[in-house]
């Protein structure tokens, strides 16, 4: 469909860190039990992480912000993250919910819990909470090997690029998952430990959450070498290796050297199963020229999107 | 409530508002200069010759980041804070603000539906404005009977559109994708963010403007304190008085919203200050607040840029923050003031 590619909303996840921090979620482990037969699933990067461990026939009903994959997207829709439609729910016989963390609330949980809707909320603000997210929902699932297959699969990629950017020069680095107001990738998020592999350095990464808003000055200050804007996701945004509207600060480092890259938020700001191909993508933005840069299809969503 | 009776304290004497006047000039000039010279970056006015050189980070910063802002800010804090002067003084109403007359309603719905029609900045202003132009019309002509405008008809349908608009955003804000809802929460949220040529040249005419005009009806303004009908005793016009200060405030709240969203607080606190410091006179009320509205802001805006440098707050939050605790402390140094 026409909708555009998701963004995670800044704000939401600094409120999801904060929930965390405080001990709202409920995800953890869960006692063992029947895997749910009958999923509805309102997080994007969890409905990815499902199709990837092959669950997505058991996907009844998806969130309204769930556009990726195709199959899923074709879904019975559900409402907004904060609200889901409990009608629909106990309709389609739903006896698993996964959302995010913090996000349900725990009144709504217990709820839902009260009419036989289980919910899984899973935690994604940062990149280990986002593997434990791969592995808490396989084994919710009865796809526990497969998950954990999965994440090891993501752990060699990213171990990879590492080696290979390991004798590289390190770059500071800054990504940009908003504009207007400025947002960054701050410490802990996915996006920053996936740089740290890529050989870069996070300019971000004294900001006090993983995801931020920042001072444009004091981001231009740091003198970035390369900067990763992921903020546009209209049709027909700019997708390449180009200064776009970076190029009115000339002094910058990675607008000298032709190192801006505009990118689809699609390829890098779901923190669910393409963890090691971020690594690699990041790894070929940070050094162009030893890694090969990529093409500009590669740094757009795939068709329709 | 809500009746204010005019403060006993002497009117100034026309020195003595000059030097009113001159002081604020001088804290609204160094607020910019202190806006200008600090930042989340170690640029500052020792810098300047450095930003002399084109393409430098120097330049970048004092020139293209901070003076866009400052100025911005500037132009947005004189005008809401004239803008509850002048809601205040229309209403004599001390919780007056410029968002009680449901401008400011029309103003955001009209935005937020520009914004999800898919139009750029140019059309969300065109929406906000065109919202509250409606919205204006609307309550201007529910509120008039027999040819007079009713006070509280104004502030009543001024509050009951500033619902039906809430509503309405709450509406649009379920139905919106993940990226809609971004943007609307961030421009309804009320921020500085550098203005146009134009949109800054349009915000300063209006804020001089109407400036101008309501201090020429300073006088007139003070007489409307004492009701309707003791200024209709001293000779006032009190329908043209009523619509002129409606229009100059709405239109003054109408820019304010359509450029930054819904900046709290300004309006509502700037005048007030000034009113329990320095008289309930609108000769001088009317520039001070122009003046003291400026300076807070623009302080405001600094401390949004760096309490947490280099994380950067909404300015809000500060103006609310800050300026409400100074407000009660002002309060309670001065007896009130309100009757």
């Amino acid at each position: 469909m026409a909708r555009p590619p998701l963004r995670r909303p800044a704000p939401r996840l600094a409120a999801l860190a904060l929930a965390v921090g405080l001990g709202a979620c409920g995800g953890g482990a869960p006692p063992p039990r029947a895997p749910s037969e009958r999923l509805a699933v309102l997080a994007p990067a969890a409905a990815e992480t499902l199709a990837a461990l092959g669950q997505a026939e058991r996907v009844v009903a998806v969130g309204d912000y769930v556009t990726w994959p195709p199959e899923l997207a074709a879904r019975p829709r559900l409402g907004a993250y904060d609200a889901p439609s409990t009608e629909r729910l106990l309709e389609l016989e739903v006896d698993l919910l996964v959302t995010t963390a913090g996000v349900a609330g725990r009144e709504e949980r217990r709820r839902l819990a009260a009419l036989g809707v289980e919910t899984l909320e899973l935690d994604t603000a940062t990149y280990p909470a986002a593997l434990g997210s791969i592995v808490a929902l396989g084994e919710r699932v009865g796809a526990a090997e497969r998950a954990a297959a999965l994440v090891a699969e993501i752990e060699r990629r990213v171990a990879a690029v590492a080696t290979a950017t390991a004798a590289l020069p390190r770059r500071r680095v800054l990504i940009v998952v908003g504009r207007e107001p400025l947002f960054v990738a701050g410490p802990g998020s996915h996006l920053d430990r996936l740089l740290e592999a890529a050989g870069g350095v996070n300019v971000a990464a004294d900001l006090d959450s993983p995801w931020a808003q920042a001072s444009l000055e004091a981001m231009l200050e740091r003198a970035p070498e390369v900067v990763v804007d992921t903020s546009d996701n209209r049709p027909g945004a700019l997708r390449a290796l180009a200064a776009g509207e970076w190029g009115r600060w000339p002094f910058l480092p990675a607008v000298a050297a032709g190192r801006v890259a505009h990118v689809d938020p699609w390829r890098l700001t779901l923190p669910g199963p393409r963890l090691g191909e971020m690594a690699e993508l990041l790894a070929r933005l940070v050094h162009p020229e030893a890694l090969g840069a990529p093409s500009p299809t590669e740094l757009d969503a795939p068709g329709g999107r | 409530m809500t009746r204010r009776t005019p403060r006993a304290r002497p009117p100034l004497t026309p020195a003595r508002r000059r030097a009113l006047l001159a002081l604020l000039g001088v804290l609204a000039l160094a607020a910019f200069a202190a806006a200008l010279g600090a930042g989340a970056s170690a640029v500052g006015w020792s810098d300047v010759a450095a930003a002399l050189e084109p393409g430098s980070l120097e330049r970048a910063v004092l020139f293209e980041v901070r003076l866009p802002r400052a100025l911005a800010a500037a132009a947005l804090g004189a005008a809401l804070a004239l803008s509850g002067t002048a809601f205040q003084a229309l209403l004599r109403n001390p919780l007056a603000d410029p968002f009680v007359l449901g401008v400011s309603g029309g103003a955001s719905l009209g935005g937020v539906l520009a914004l999800l029609a898919g139009g750029g900045r140019l059309a969300l202003v065109a929406g906000a404005f065109a919202g509250a132009l409606a919205a204006l019309a609307a309550i201007e002509r529910l509120a008039t009977e027999r040819g007079r405008l009713s006070v509280f008809s104004v502030l009543l349908a001024g509050a009951v559109f500033n619902a039906f608009a809430g509503a309405a955003l709450f509406f649009l804000q379920s139905v919106a994708s993940l990226e809609e809802l971004h943007a609307i929460v961030f421009h309804l949220m009320g921020r500085i963010a550098p203005l146009a040529p134009w949109e800054l040249a349009l915000l300063a005419a209006a804020v001089l403007g109407c400036g101008a005009l309501l201090t020429r009806r300073g006088r007139e303004l003070n007489a409307l304190a004492f009701g309707e009908e003791g200024a209709l005793q001293l000779g006032v016009e009190v329908e043209r008085l009523k619509r002129a200060t409606l229009v100059a405030g709405s239109l003054l709240a109408a820019l304010a919203v359509a450029f930054a969203g819904m900046i709290g607080f300004v309006g509502l606190v700037v005048p007030h200050l000034l009113r329990l410091t320095a008289g309930p006179d609108h000769r001088q009320l009317v520039p001070a607040s122009l003046l003291a509205g400026a300076s807070f802001l623009l302080l405001a805006d600094l401390a949004a840029r760096t309490a947490l440098a280099p994380r950067e707050l909404p300015v809000g939050v500060l103006t609310a923050l800050v300026g409400g605790p100074f407000f009660l402390f002002v309060l309670r140094r001065h007896g009130g003031g309100h009757g």
